[in-house]
Formats: structure tokens, C-alpha cells, sequence
């Protein structure tokens, strides 16, 4: 095969370049293991026999995934993160896309505010936002504290992201998609419907699934704004702290593994997205 | 193209419709339901903090509009205070500067040496834990370092040490190291989205015209992917401010953060010193993301996902 030399070959190469590139596959490796290590010694814990998790390993069993399946708090602690979660993510996502519009598209006097505004929540450490809303619903507005208080608390934080995602979606959208609807004559109310909201819905998937696990696994601002109720990271948060027990290694193989599952399935979704949106293009 | 150009090509097509009050307020009218949760669950919140901490908390734990500075004054006379607030920015600058060495040799070899696919697979990789439980990720640790933990076994196994140390569960060192792992995502993201944008035979025109390679990365890479430095810097940062749960859970009595010491006034129901403290914190985390309000690139670290 005949090649011309490209310029870039004629350049001076370094004399250390293949230690340098062997130094740094050597820290990316050390890096991915640090990464990761913590997690794989997690999972194998989870099926250590003894009480007490440690090293060295006496047996491998699926009792504490017994116990966890057995355990109704452990259950009734998930069903109101997943109902906490379903509200937020509803509200946050509707919400979050609707500000995406006038953020980009003009409407609002100063969008770079705005944007700094909305970027606030996110930046900002979440235990001073549960701070600001614990005493602002105890000290000044009187309320019990309950999901719905948990449910605004999320709101604050979630919504942000949304706005953020959709937006950067909204900024690459060729507008003449829906002019030309609306030269072929549909309402703004159908073009919105049949041709922007398609074009967008992959942003606004992956804002929703970013809020659903945003919010499950939220713990700072739940610990500040919940009730007597508890969350599953506020169960895990009490057993952490009393008590370890393995079956806390259990839940969070459980949790990391549907994590996982649900990232898998956001990407599919995206890339999906993505190609029909190269599709669109072409 | 930037908003002014989209928003006049918008108007075009609607050019007979008189751009009336009524039209602005209509376009507006989307953004009101999130300015809404943005004042008053996030703005008004921390207005009423303000407010709450120049007052005082009475002996039956309510809060009297008392006005006095006595909650600030606390903070720069008592040690414990300045002190602590001064062990979280070391702590936060360590982290950082930890991040930041790992991760821009790791996000540089990412671009420069590796193809797109193994690019893809390692940034997921790096991003999935972001994606996991913070809690779960914490309490991994204790696999690690914990008394029984693979460090102190391996240390032990070696003939090192000759009993668990408890110096990496119960001391700032394990804080350290699990504030790292946490944070590490968000650096690699902020830096790998720079250095994607990075024309890199420019660091070939600069050898060319006579610069060394470290000339040339100072001169020519590092001001390029500087916006990326200083999101990665933020990103790290700032959340560490704010960091109670990581000490409590890894660290021992005397790894305790800043944000410790307002929850714990929260725990004895004294709104208005942790009030104080929190707003202090704040207003710290305000300046820094105005200072810095240009070069920071939320969407690069958020939208990546």
C-alpha cells in the first residue's frame, strides 16, 4: 500500500513518547480501578456469609437477598422514593422544557441571568437549599413537613437540569422545520406537537430519566424537608450508620444493578433518538 | 449561531403581527411556572434565611425578630468556626488539585491516544458511577478502608502493620480519598469536552516554530482549555462546601467539614446560627460562580450524560 508521508509524521517526536504514552495507559487503568474497585468489593460483600463484611471471605450465600426481599420497610421506603420520584420527575420535566423554549428562543429580557439563575440550584450544595427549606417551611410558613414539602424540595434541584438539556437541544434546532409547517399551514399548536416536540423528545427523555434517578437518589435535601416518612436512601442512611449489616451491601448491589439498567436503557433510547434526528438531516 | 440571530430569523416569518406587549408576554409565559419554583422554593427560601439570621433563637427554640450581628460576629471570633471553614477550603483545594492532576493526563490521553470507540467506552465508564447512588458509592469505601476493609487486610498481609489502622475510616485521609472518587467524574467531564475542542496540531506548529513540548503545552494548550480547568475546579469545589455526609459516614469526630457544623445547629434547632453559617456559605459559593460566570460550562459536565 503506497502512502504519502503526511506532514505531521515529518514532525520531531519526542524522544520519551513511548513512555509517555505507556505512563498514561498505565494511569488510565489505575484510574478505571479506582474507580471501580469499591463497587466490585461491594458486590462480592453482598454475598459474604459472615455478619460482619469483611476480609477474609468464609462463604458465599444469597441470604442477605432473602433477608432484603423479606424486609417490608426496605420495600415500603421504595415505593415512596419511586412515588416521590414519578411526581418530581412529571413536574420537573413539563416544567423544565417549558422555560427551555423562552431561555433560547427569546421572550425573556436577560437570558444570560436566567441562565446563571437556573444554573444556582445546581451548583449550589444541596444541604444549604434543605436548609433554606426546612426553615422556610417550619419557621415561616408553619407547614407539616411531608412528600409534598419532598416533592418541592426535588423540584428545585431537577428542574434546573431539564431546563439545561432541553435547551442545548433547542439551540442546535433548524427553524425552518416549523416554518415550513406553518407555510403548509398548520397551527403553532401542531407544529409544536407533530414537528418540534418529536425533534426534541430525546432532551426530554434525557432530562426525565436524569430527574427519576436525581431524585431517587437523593438524600440531602429529603433528609431536611421529609416527615416521619422515610425514602430508600434515608433507610439505607440509618442502617449505614447504626449497624452495618450486609444486607446493606445487598441493597446497593440491587440499586447499583437497576441504575445500570436504567442507564443502558437511556442510552439506547438516545442514540436512537440520535440517529433518526442524522436521519432527519440527511 | 448565537440567540439574537435565531430570535430575529424567528420574528421574520411573523413580521405582519405587531411585536405588542401582549405577543412578549405570550412568548414569556412558558418560563413562568419555573421562575415560580426558582423564587419560591429556591430564592425566597434563602432571602428568609438572611433574614432569620440576624435574629436570635429564644430558650424555647423559636426564632424572635431580636436584630443583632451576634450569629456572623460567632463565626469570625470563635475558632472552631474560622477554623473548620478554613480546614474545608484546604480540603476542597486538595481534592481539587487532586482531580485535576489525574484527571487532565487521563481526559488528554482519552482524546489524544485512544479511537472513538474506546473513547466512548472509557467516558461511560468514568460517567456510570456519577449515575449511581452517592450514598452506595460512599459506603463502598468501607469495603476499602474500613477496619476489616482490603487496605488494612493487604497492609497487614504484608507485614506492614501489625492491627487495623483506623487511620483511613476515622481520619481526614479517608475523607480525602472518597471526596477524590466522588468528585473525579465531574473534573473528567469538564476537561474532556475542552480538550475535545482542542486543534491539536497546534501543538505541532508550535514545536515547529521552535518551542519545547512543555512551552507548548503551557503556551498553546493550557489557555485553550482553560474554561474546562475552571468548570472541573468549580465542579469539585464548591460541592465540598458543602459536604457533610462524606465525613460523618468515613471520617471520625475530627474530620468534621463546615457544612457539619450547620447541621449540626440544625440538629439543636438553632435556625438562626446555622442560618448564619449557611448564608455565609452561600454567599462564598455566589461570589466564586459570578466571578468565574464565564468560563464555567455547566452544560458540558450536565449534558454528557
Amino acid at each position: 500500500m503506497a502512502r504519502g508521508v503526511s506532514p505531521l509524521e515529518t514532525m520531531p517526536v519526542s524522544r520519551f513518547a513511548r513512555q509517555i504514552r505507556w505512563s498514561l495507559i498505565v494511569l488510565t487503568g489505575i484510574v478505571l480501578a479506582f474507580l471501580y474497585l469499591p463497587v466490585a468489593f461491594l458486590i462480592l460483600f453482598s454475598f459474604e456469609e459472615a455478619a460482619t463484611p469483611g476480609f477474609p471471605i468464609t462463604g458465599l450465600t444469597l441470604h442477605w437477598y432473602q433477608v432484603l426481599a423479606a424486609d417490608s420497610s426496605i420495600q415500603k421506603a421504595l415505593f415512596t422514593s419511586a412515588e416521590i420520584a414519578v411526581v418530581v420527575t412529571i413536574l420537573a420535566t413539563i416544567i423544565g422544557t417549558m422555560v427551555a423554549f423562552p431561555l433560547v428562543r427569546g421572550g425573556v429580557r436577560a437570558p444570560g441571568t436566567l441562565r446563571l439563575l437556573f444554573t444556582m440550584p445546581i451548583m449550589i450544595p444541596g444541604v444549604l437549599i434543605g436548609i433554606g427549606l426546612l426553615i422556610f417551611f417550619r419557621q415561616a410558613l408553619h407547614l407539616q413537613l411531608g412528600l409534598s414539602t419532598v416533592v418541592a424540595g426535588h423540584l428545585v434541584f431537577t428542574t434546573p437540569f431539564v431546563v439545561l438539556i432541553v435547551a442545548a437541544r433547542l439551540q442546535g434546532f433548524d427553524r425552518r422545520l416549523e416554518w415550513a409547517a406553518a407555510d403548509l399551514g398548520a397551527s403553532p399548536w401542531r407544529t409544536l406537537r407533530y414537528i418540534v416536540l418529536p425533534l426534541i423528545a430525546p432532551a426530554i427523555l434525557a432530562g426525565a430519566l436524569l430527574c427519576v434517578t436525581l431524585s431517587i437518589d437523593e438524600f440531602v435535601i429529603t433528609f431536611f424537608t421529609i416527615g416521619p416518612q422515610q425514602t430508600l436512601p434515608l433507610y439505607i442512611y440509618t442502617q449505614i450508620k447504626f449497624g452495618v449489616t450486609p444486607e446493606v451491601n445487598a441493597i446497593a448491589t440491587v440499586i447499583l444493578c437497576a441504575t445500570l439498567l436504567a442507564f443502558a436503557l437511556g442510552s439506547v433510547l438516545l442514540s436512537g433518538g440520535r440517529r433518526l434526528r442524522r436521519r432527519a438531516r440527511a | 449561531m448565537t440567540a439574537e440571530t435565531l430570535d430575529g430569523a424567528a420574528s421574520a416569518p411573523l413580521a405582519g403581527v405587531p411585536n405588542s406587549l401582549v405577543r412578549r408576554l405570550g412568548r414569556a409565559l412558558p418560563a413562568l411556572p419555573g421562575l415560580a419554583v426558582l423564587l419560591f422554593l429556591f430564592l425566597v427560601p434563602m432571602a428568609i434565611m438572611f433574614v432569620f439570621s440576624f435574629w436570635r433563637t429564644n430558650n424555647d427554640f423559636r426564632l424572635v425578630p431580636d436584630w443583632n450581628l451576634d450569629n456572623y460576629a460567632r463565626f469570625f471570633l470563635e475558632g472552631t468556626y474560622l477554623r473548620t471553614f478554613l480546614k474545608t477550603l484546604v480540603m476542597g483545594s486538595l481534592v481539587t488539585l487532586a482531580t485535576l492532576l489525574i484527571g487532565i493526563p487521563f481526559a488528554y490521553f482519552l482524546v489524544r491516544y485512544t479511537n472513538r470507540w474506546v473513547q466512548r467506552a472509557i467516558l461511560l465508564a468514568v460517567i456510570v458511577p456519577f449515575w449511581t447512588s452517592y450514598l452506595v458509592r460512599v459506603y463502598a469505601w468501607q469495603a476499602i478502608l474500613g477496619e476489616h476493609g482490603a487496605l488494612n487486610q493487604f497492609l497487614m498481609g504484608i507485614g506492614l502493620i501489625n492491627q487495623p489502622s483506623t487511620l483511613f475510616n476515622y481520619d481526614d485521609p479517608g475523607v480525602f480519598v472518597v471526596l477524590t472518587y466522588i468528585y473525579f467524574p465531574f473534573a473528567v467531564l469538564a476537561l474532556y469536552a475542552a480538550l475535545e475542542k482542542f486543534d491539536f496540531t497546534q501543538l505541532n506548529a508550535a514545536q515547529d516554530l521552535g518551542a519545547r513540548p512543555d512551552q507548548a503545552f503551557r503556551h498553546i494548550l493550557l489557555p485553550q482549555i482553560r474554561a474546562g480547568i475552571i468548570t472541573a475546579c468549580i465542579f469539585v469545589f464548591i460541592p465540598i462546601l458543602g459536604e457533610f455526609l462524606t465525613p460523618t459516614l468515613v471520617g471520625g469526630a475530627q474530620s468534621s467539614l463546615i457544612a457539619n457544623l450547620v447541621v449540626n445547629y440544625l440538629r439543636q434547632a438553632q435556625f438562626a446560627e446555622g442560618g448564619a453559617l449557611a448564608i455565609i456559605i452561600a454567599a462564598f459559593v455566589t461570589v466564586v460562580m459570578i466571578v468565574f460566570r464565564k468560563s464555567l460550562r455547566v452544560e458540558d459536565v450536565v449534558t454528557s450524560g
